[in-house]
């Protein structure tokens, strides 16, 4: 039957966290070795008769120094104990390499050898008060800590051994990524972390080794204390966060108006307008060349919310913690400043570094290109905002520079919905059509090759007479795309319609 | 193979062309000497023995038993003596005091340590008396204190004893034990001029016969033909082995030296410090050898393999040259021999007085074991 823990006897591992011992050298061999009784060894025959699993404090004889530590070692492994204690002035980096070498567990100390024995000796009588003490200790460390990653490092740095992670959903907010993992020989331990509102927020895992210096139910109580930590740690940070996006918010509105925005033409001389010394403040750097990026969502639905900006601000700064990330209209202006237009490496790696994030928040995104000054930045955003847009027709996670746009940009701000409204109503017969998916991308096809039935039916991947017979159906349907008059509104309305179409996928119809 | 050059063997007489090989085996007896002294002792006895003619070297069961024999050394330290060279005189003067108390005419002289310069003064001595020197002596290698002696385990009182600083001044000593007479020397040493010429133990050659170690002046002159040959290592240390029973314990890398003092409170004034080695090949043992005025304990692993009264030395490898133990460096590759002490020093009376209790580490030596 297993011994009930508060009996079980200490471990050097829990011997080391607390009292006497907790600022000491340590060597330790095996942290889980257990100490059953504590000896003050004051000869090398008092060493001699140790009983194994004996902690022995070595003094005066025993502890002259040079050969003494070498020959207690030798001795103390001979006996089996669990770990010697010594006073620095008797050690050296030798001793260190000799106890390792015999795997026998060394402790210097910088105080009075007869008084930490004795408090040793009352931890390892009573295991359960020393365990108490410990978790004492531990509430006094947790309390001191104010962010999320400080309260993990704490966990993480008092359970050696065992592997601590924050989580959210799946992912790893914060400490090691081996809680997460299913090793041989380990049980997890999960404490739900709540937030204000009494939703679950997160989840505390911890990987106990099974047997191992820390059993269960301590973990479990250790991860309990530091629940109140961690959930002030997050309602603090989260309450930061909104604080300082508001400040960029109202700053980015103030660089917007000085640069008198809405503007896209630069003033003829960048530097006139001089840069505002509260954005130092703020860590942006704006008076060299700016390169913006636009951050927008494929599917605008108004301004976002402030958890989402919370969000992504994590993910975008993980790495670039003074790069801006102002909420504008329905996305995010983030940019880069540096001396050099042309250099845009940074700015790469960080996209790269981006891409899986901006997929899974089904974003887009824009790259303007660098110009100079607050006149500068403002040109540079309406231009990532103009290729964010053009982005937005290919999908999730992609990334265009304005550079490659040109004036195909014009075509990304069609308000396709309401042209496809305008179809809803005029073409009635088409839009009733099942197979109208099929017509409408044929003539835009058409449209798109000036006429040319054999470009078209190239791009389609279908036979010149099956394009022929479509664009029959569709003249019938009100399509009637070859009227001059009627051409350019058409054209228009295929796009809007393909484009809607592509995105939602709802409206398509089976191929015949 | 051929044997070294002029091996002696039981050697009938000490020439000039003897020195160069005394002086390296004394060396061997006595690993913590330094060179200061060298030049100055040898050429003074090389110059001497040319003068005076060969110095007989005799067996004491040789000598006619009533014979007076008196012993004598170098007491204090050696740099003290390389700063204030001798006059010459004063080993003789040392003898020639007992004389003039004793009222006799000594037959024969003995080294009292067959080791460090002493081994060399007292050829010097008997080349200036133009008497034997007796084949041998009162430790076997060197020890701390003047009663550190087989002669002093076996009755014989080192008083009356005379030291002679190289001032001229003298110092007569009689004490009914002989423990007291170094602790009355000792305070002396300084004044006289840092080291000083000491004659003691005068006796007669019967009693030397169960009093002294045999052959031990011989066999430092082997073993410094040895260590003058200077072959590998490796054939270094068996040769030596045939001689002197010595063995290899461990070739290792000095990692560390420790210079601190440590506090010690027992009877022979040394600093204690310690040399930690990494064994290079075999077990990679760490050893660790603990110093004081010697070397007076090695450790393996925290385990005792060695300790006083053996003799350890440690062998430079790559010049293939005893170590003195002002000379190490930390990466330094070393051989660590050990050398048998003579059997008188294992019995428990020459243990209390030379062993390792008498340096402070109470552990069983491994030979008693």
């Amino acid at each position: 039957m297993r011994a009930r823990s508060s009996t079980l006897p200490i471990t050097l591992g829990e011997l080391a966290r607390i009292g006497p011992l907790a600022g000491a050298e340590l060597h330790l061999a095996d942290p889980a070795r257990g100490v059953q009784q504590v000896v003050l060894a004051e000869t090398f025959d008092r060493l001699r008769h140790c009983t194994p699993h004996v902690l022995v404090v070595l003094h005066d004889e025993a502890a002259t120094g040079g050969w003494s530590l070498a020959a207690a070692l030798h001795l103390a492994w001979e006996r089996n104990v669990s770990a010697v204690v010594v006073s620095r002035a008797v050690a050296d980096s030798s001793s260190a390499a000799l106890a390792q070498r015999l795997a026998m567990s060394l402790i210097v100390i910088d105080d009075d050898p007869i008084e930490v024995a004795l408090q040793l000796a009352g931890q390892v009588s009573a295991p359960a008060a020393a365990r108490a003490q410990r978790q004492a200790r531990l509430a006094e460390l947790l309390a001191e800590q104010t962010g999320i990653r400080g309260v993990l490092g704490v966990l993480n740095r008092e359970l050696p051994g065992v592997p601590v992670a924050l989580t959210v959903g799946d992912v790893v907010v914060a400490g090691q990524t081996a809680a997460l993992q299913d090793r041989p020989q380990t049980e997890r331990v999960e404490i739900d972390v709540h937030t204000a509102a009494e939703r679950s927020a997160g989840r505390l895992v911890a990987a106990v080794p099974v047997p191992g210096p820390a059993g269960l139910d301590q973990v479990s109580a250790v991860l309990r204390l530091a629940r109140p930590a961690l959930q002030a740690a997050w309602a603090r940070s989260r309450l930061d966060a909104a604080a300082r996006a508001a400040h960029e918010q109202a700053a980015f509105g103030l660089l917007r108006r000085l640069a008198g925005e809405p503007r896209v033409a630069v003033s003829s001389d960048p530097a006139a307008l001089e840069v505002p010394s509260w954005t130092a403040e703020l860590g942006w750097q704006v008076g060299q060349f700016n390169r913006a990026v636009w951050l927008a969502p494929v599917h605008p639905a108004g301004e976002p919310s402030d958890d989402v900006t919370y969000l992504i601000r994590a993910s975008w700064q993980r790495g670039h913690s003074a790069w801006p990330l102002v909420a504008d209209g329905d996305g995010w202006v983030s940019w880069h400043s540096g001396a050099d237009p042309e250099d845009a490496a940074a700015l790469r790696r960080a996209l790269a570094a981006f891409r899986d994030s901006a997929t899974a928040h089904r974003l887009v995104i824009g790259v303007g290109r660098a110009h100079q000054g607050v006149a500068g930045l403002m040109r540079s955003v309406a231009e990532a905002r103009l290729a964010a847009h053009v982005a937005r027709e290919t999908g999730p996670g992609v990334v265009q520079w304005f550079d490659q746009v040109g004036p195909a940009a014009a075509l990304a701000w069609l308000p396709t919905a309401e042209i496809a409204q305008v179809a809803d109503l005029t073409l009635t017969e088409l839009m009733a059509a099942k197979d109208r998916a099929v017509l409408v991308q044929t003539v835009l096809a058409v449209l798109d090759a000036g006429g040319s039935l054999s470009q078209a039916s190239r791009q389609l991947g279908v036979h010149r007479n099956t394009v022929l017979a479509r664009l029959a159906r569709a003249r019938q349907l009100g399509l009637t795309y070859d009227e001059p008059g009627q051409r350019l509104a058409l054209h228009v309305l295929c796009y809007a319609l393909t484009a809607l179409w592509n995105d939602s996928g709802a409206a398509q119809s089976p191929m015949p | 193979m051929t044997a070294p050059a002029g091996y002696v063997g039981a050697t009938a007489s000490i020439t000039a062309d003897d020195v160069p090989a005394l002086y390296e085996g004394a060396k061997f007896y006595s690993p913590a000497v330094g060179d200061a002294g060298r030049s100055s002792v040898s050429a003074w006895l090389a110059g001497l023995l040319e003068r005076n003619g060969p110095v007989p070297l005799l067996r004491v069961e040789s000598v006619a038993p009533d014979t007076p024999c008196v012993s004598v050394c170098v007491l204090g330290s050696g740099s003290a003596m390389a700063d204030l060279p001798p006059a010459g005189d004063e080993f003789v003067a040392a003898v020639r005091q007992i004389e003039r108390l004793q009222r006799v005419r000594f037959g024969a002289i003995y080294p009292l340590a067959a080791a460090t310069i002493s081994a060399l003064v007292a050829v010097v001595t008997a080349a200036q008396l133009r008497v034997p020197l007796l084949d041998a002596d009162g430790m076997g290698r060197t020890f701390a204190l003047i009663h550190h002696t087989a002669m002093h385990l076996a009755g014989v009182s080192p008083t009356p004893l005379v030291a002679v600083g190289p001032t001229g001044e003298s110092v007569l000593v009689e004490v009914p034990s002989g423990p007291r007479a170094d602790r009355l020397l000792r305070g002396n040493v300084d004044t006289v001029g840092g080291w000083a010429a000491l004659a003691a133990y005068p006796t007669d050659a019967g009693t030397l016969r169960r009093a002294a170690l045999p052959g031990t002046v011989s066999r430092i002159a082997n073993v410094g033909r040895l260590l003058l040959d200077r072959p590998d290592p490796d054939v270094l240390v068996t040769r030596l082995g045939a001689i002197t029973g010595c063995r290899r314990v461990a070739r290792g890398r000095i990692t560390e030296l420790e210079h601190l003092s440590r506090p010690s409170d027992v009877t022979i004034p040394a600093h204690p410090s310690s040399l930690v080695v990494e064994e290079i090949d075999g077990l990679t043992r760490q050893l660790r050898i603990e110093l004081r005025s010697e070397i007076v304990a090695v450790f393996a692993d925290g385990a005792l393999i060695a300790g006083a009264p053996d003799l350890m030395c440690l062998l430079d490898v790559s010049r293939g040259a005893l170590a003195t133990l002002d000379s190490l460096e930390p990466g330094d590759l070393v051989d660590v021999l050990v050398t048998p002490a003579d059997a008188v020093w294992y019995s428990p009376e020459g243990m209390e007085m030379v062993g390792l209790a008498s340096h402070g580490i109470p552990l069983a030596h491994p030979r008693r074991r």
